[in-house]
């Protein structure tokens, strides 16, 4: 953990500009088994400090791979003087954007580490059942992916604080052979938030969920295509995350707005059905602390809940300071940054659909003729709301019942069209926090949804 | 520390304290200027001043890798430590190595003293330039950098490279709007080392600003037909990506599931077809000079005239393999143009596409693929009837790659690779 060398420095900050200080270090720390065999043993640490200074609407921005009181002189220095060079060659001449109050916020979460010989221990472990139990398998991947932030942040105008992010994964990747001796591959997420010990204490838990997956491979790998067109199905809670985040999250992020999104001339306008609604949940989501908790942004703001879609009306975007200030509206703390080396982006934290009533049984009895996509690996949007994602495990819906499985395939919209075909909404989310979202830099992510029943393209032959 | 022999020297002290003989590592010193610009105004200056430092050490056939980037003597001495005991935590495996002892070799390539002053004044009059020739694109973002490396590379055969590099790079995300309509979010990206050309006439930054005016007109494409697809040139270049990890890299190889895991000399695609990794090449601004296990780089042919060469493969998995280790860890791409024109295979095309960017994620294990055409246009009669959304293609890496019907002559050279136009048959385009 960091220990808070920066406080003295608040006092040099400069007059008559913004400036957030940023010490921060990231650890990984990542094991992978290929087929028995220890391919990957890295642990990785990076740390530095960063200083953002902000002079009449343009930016100043330096980094240096040092944690130090010199390094941060160094930063200050350079920012400053990089938000002279632009308010110079390139001025905007903004005022100072508004603050919304001062404080420190307290510390969450301790980041602890282990040793790398547990870690590969425990991941031997689950190899070895993987081995063991399911010799049909063409080829098996046990990888754990571990990553945590650590932050002190200062600020001139705004709220302190020192931050930490840790999550931890193990990916179960299995491979079988189709029907016609071709691979095919499904996975499984084990994991979240905090750190080894959280989850992976034991690993018996894991058994029945890796069980399943290999129930749902066999399956897969008796599967037949898709049939391409404009169908009725059920997106499962993994898919409706991936709309949450994707197909809107990013239109109503106030920077794609501001670059010309199509969610722009839509606020308080319909853009789903009634029964759709969805939340970028800051830390605490449904009653529960949200799967990737975010108390104070990168920027030195409160983070706060961001209500997107409110019974299928758009009624906010996700802000950062200035864009809170261009909308005239108050920043919602979605100011967020990868490494030190990084500037804040206005990026998602917890996005999620809300759950309805119906139960999925019902939502699978009363499509004639469609698909229930279960799991996916991908998903990417334009500015359009055009999405895509890709599928990886999914059934036929014949006549109210589940069918065949259908091999890997993807399914496409535009958001704002396919969310008004929104019939039916389970009563249940499922959420992942795994992933990684890509805008410049990576951030990690939460995503959540229940099963959706809608129209929607799906891909296949 | 500042002297990066003497970070090495110290790591190397380190190493034999701890009583290891066997080791390899990375250092690089490497400092950003960035200039962002949004929505076409200049909006944030960045100075990055970034070290990495990547030790694996190797103890009783075991090994540990360790990242990290303090350069300090303390930093230095607990990535030591780290790696040592990350070592001692694994499973013995000999198939781990690096290279062996190779002549000593120090480069300098692109720019060595970046003119920060003249890139700025090139940003600004490509935004200029933008806003004058192209009113109807909206720009979201331009990021213009120049990143310089200092880089050093030793392991305990005796092998040392030390090198120098930098240059420029532009990058541009930007969309069509014309009234209520908008276009799908078009993006490219070029390195350089050539300030005195205008950046709106490098790479390939004209053909995407056209485009996304382009697409500010779009018909319908209904029902599902099989047609032919013309790749642009970045999107086939993604295609070979793909086909690299599917079919060429350390994961299929090593796990058994690659379908041309035995297809060495054994044609794999159309005759038309030769894809290198051509560092040397002088199209490619700062090409790799040697690989992650420290081989020096050498251009590696992948497919020649529909043959297979070479896999893409580590040293690691060549040993647990039997196959020849890559001695080209790049993605310095180099497809190698034909005869056609884009005119020429356009009048060829009874149904088809020219797909501008795909949207759809890594295909199957069994190469089958399934995603979005992105910033499209629809082909009917050898004529471009307009550009699409809204329209899927679904197909076969490696069938795709058998069944090319024409390679152009112009390529896109964006400092990175060099790809022509690609025609394949054999696709489902399905619309709504």
């Amino acid at each position: 953990m960091l220990n808070d060398i920066l406080k003295i420095k608040k006092s040099l900050f400069a007059d008559g500009v913004q400036t957030v200080l940023r010490g921060q270090e990231n650890r990984n720390r990542r094991v992978v088994f290929v087929n028995g065999n220890l391919v990957a043993n890295v642990r990785s640490e990076s740390r530095g400090v960063n200083a953002r200074v902000c002079k009449n609407g343009v930016y100043g921005f330096s980094s240096m791979a040092e944690y130090s009181q010199d390094a941060a002189d160094a930063v200050l220095k350079a920012a400053t003087e990089n938000a002279l060079f632009l308010n110079e060659h390139a001025p905007k001449g903004l005022p100072a954007q508004a603050s919304y109050g001062r404080g420190i916020v307290p510390f969450h979460k301790a980041i602890v580490d282990f040793e790398q010989k547990r870690i590969i221990d425990t991941c031997k472990i689950i190899d070895e059942y993987v081995a063991k139990t399911y010799p049909d398998l063409v080829s098996r991947n046990i990888v754990y992916t571990e990553d945590s932030q650590d932050k002190i942040i200062y600020t001139s105008d705004a709220y302190d604080g020192h931050v930490t992010n840790p999550r931890c994964y193990i990916y179960v990747i299995m491979s079988i052979l189709s029907k016609d001796n071709q691979p095919l591959e499904l996975y499984e997420v084990f994991g979240g938030s905090g750190s080894f010990e959280d989850h992976f204490k034991d690993t018996a838990w894991m058994c029945p969920r890796i069980d399943n997956l290999h129930k749902k491979l066999v399956e897969k790998a008796d599967g037949v295509y898709a049939q391409a067109g404009y169908k009725t199905v059920i997106l499962g809670g993994s898919l409706s995350g991936m709309l949450a985040h994707e197909a809107v999250g990013h239109t109503v992020e106030a920077d794609l707005v501001l670059g010309g999104s199509v969610a722009g001339p839509y606020l308080n306008k319909r853009v789903g059905s009634d029964l759709v609604n969805m939340v970028d949940f800051a830390h605490t989501a449904l009653g529960q602390e949200a799967p990737l908790p975010v108390f104070l942004d990168d920027e030195g703001q409160l983070a706060k809940d961001a209500v997107l879609i409110e019974n299928g009306i758009l009624k906010g975007y996700m802000h950062n300071r200035e864009s809170a200030e261009k909308f005239n509206v108050e920043p919602t703390g979605n100011a967020r940054a990868w490494s030190f080396s990084d500037e804040p982006l206005i990026r998602m934290r917890n996005t999620a659909v809300l759950p309805g009533k119906d139960k999925l049984e019902d939502m699978i009895a009363s499509i004639d003729d469609g698909y229930y996509l279960v799991d996916t690996n991908n998903g990417q949007a334009d500015l359009t709301g055009e999405f895509m994602f890709g599928v990886v495990m999914g059934y036929e819906i014949k006549n109210g019942k589940l069918g065949k499985a259908i091999l890997d395939t993807t399914v496409t919209g535009i958001a704002f069209d396919m969310l008004k075909t929104v019939d039916m909404v389970s009563d249940t989310v499922s959420w992942n926090s795994s992933g990684f979202c890509g805008k410049k830099q990576r951030i990690p992510v939460g995503l959540g949804g229940p099963a959706l029943r809608c129209k929607i393209m799906i891909g296949g032959r | 520390m500042k002297n990066i022999r003497d970070i090495s020297q110290r790591i190397e002290n380190g190493f034999a304290s701890k009583g290891i003989s066997k080791f390899s590592y990375t250092l690089v010193e490497k400092e950003t200027r960035e200039l962002n610009a949004e929505n076409g105004e200049f909006s944030l200056l960045r100075t990055l001043f970034d070290n990495n430092a990547v030790l694996t050490a190797y103890k009783d056939g075991k090994n540990g890798t360790v990242t990290g980037n303090d350069f300090s003597e303390s930093g230095i001495d607990d990535l030591v430590a780290s790696s040592v005991a990350s070592a001692e935590a694994a499973i013995a495996d000999p198939a781990h190595d690096f290279a062996p002892k190779q002549d000593a070799e120090t480069f300098q390539q692109g720019v060595c003293t970046p003119d920060f002053g003249k890139f700025f004044d090139k940003v600004k009059d490509l935004i200029q330039d933008i806003k004058v020739e192209y009113p109807k694109i909206q720009i979201m973002n331009i990021i213009g950098e120049f990143v310089s490396r200092h880089v050093l590379y030793r392991n305990s055969n005796g092998t040392d490279f030390e090198g120098t590099s930098g240059a420029y790079g532009v990058t541009l995300e930007f969309s069509g709007h014309d009234g209520d309509k908008t276009t799908n979010l078009d993006y490219c990206g070029f390195e350089t080392i050539d300030l005195d050309t205008r950046l709106i006439d490098q790479a390939s930054v004209r053909y995407h600003l056209d485009n996304a005016q382009k697409q500010l007109e779009q018909i319908s494409v209904t029902g599902k037909f099989d047609g032919n697809v013309i790749f642009t040139p970045e999107c086939f270049a993604e295609f070979m990506m793909f086909t690299a990890a599917n079919y060429l890299s350390d994961g299929t190889i090593l796990e058994g599931t690659s379908l041309w895991k035995d297809k060495v000399g054994q044609q794999v695609a159309s005759e038309s077809l030769t894809v290198c990794l051509k560092s040397s090449d002088s199209r490619i601004v700062c090409g790799e000079r040697f690989t992650g296990d420290g081989f020096r780089t050498e251009d590696l042919p992948i497919i020649e005239n529909g043959i297979l060469k070479n896999f893409m493969i580590s040293l690691y998995t060549a040993n647990k393999t039997g196959k020849p280790v890559s001695k080209n860890s790049s993605r310095d791409l180099i497809v190698e143009s034909g005869s056609s024109s884009l005119d020429s295979l356009v009048k060829a095309t009874e149904k088809g596409l020219i797909v501008g960017g795909f949207s759809g994620g890594q295909p199957s294990s069994n190469g089958d693929f399934s995603g979005v055409a992105k910033n499209s246009y629809y082909i009917e009669n050898g004529e471009i009837k307009g550009a699409v959304s809204e329209v899927m293609i679904n197909g076969n890496l490696g069938a795709m790659l058998i069944d090319i019907k024409g390679i152009t002559a112009e390529t896109v050279q964006d400092g990175g690779m060099v790809v022509p136009y690609v025609c394949v048959g054999g696709i489902v385009v399905s619309g709504k």
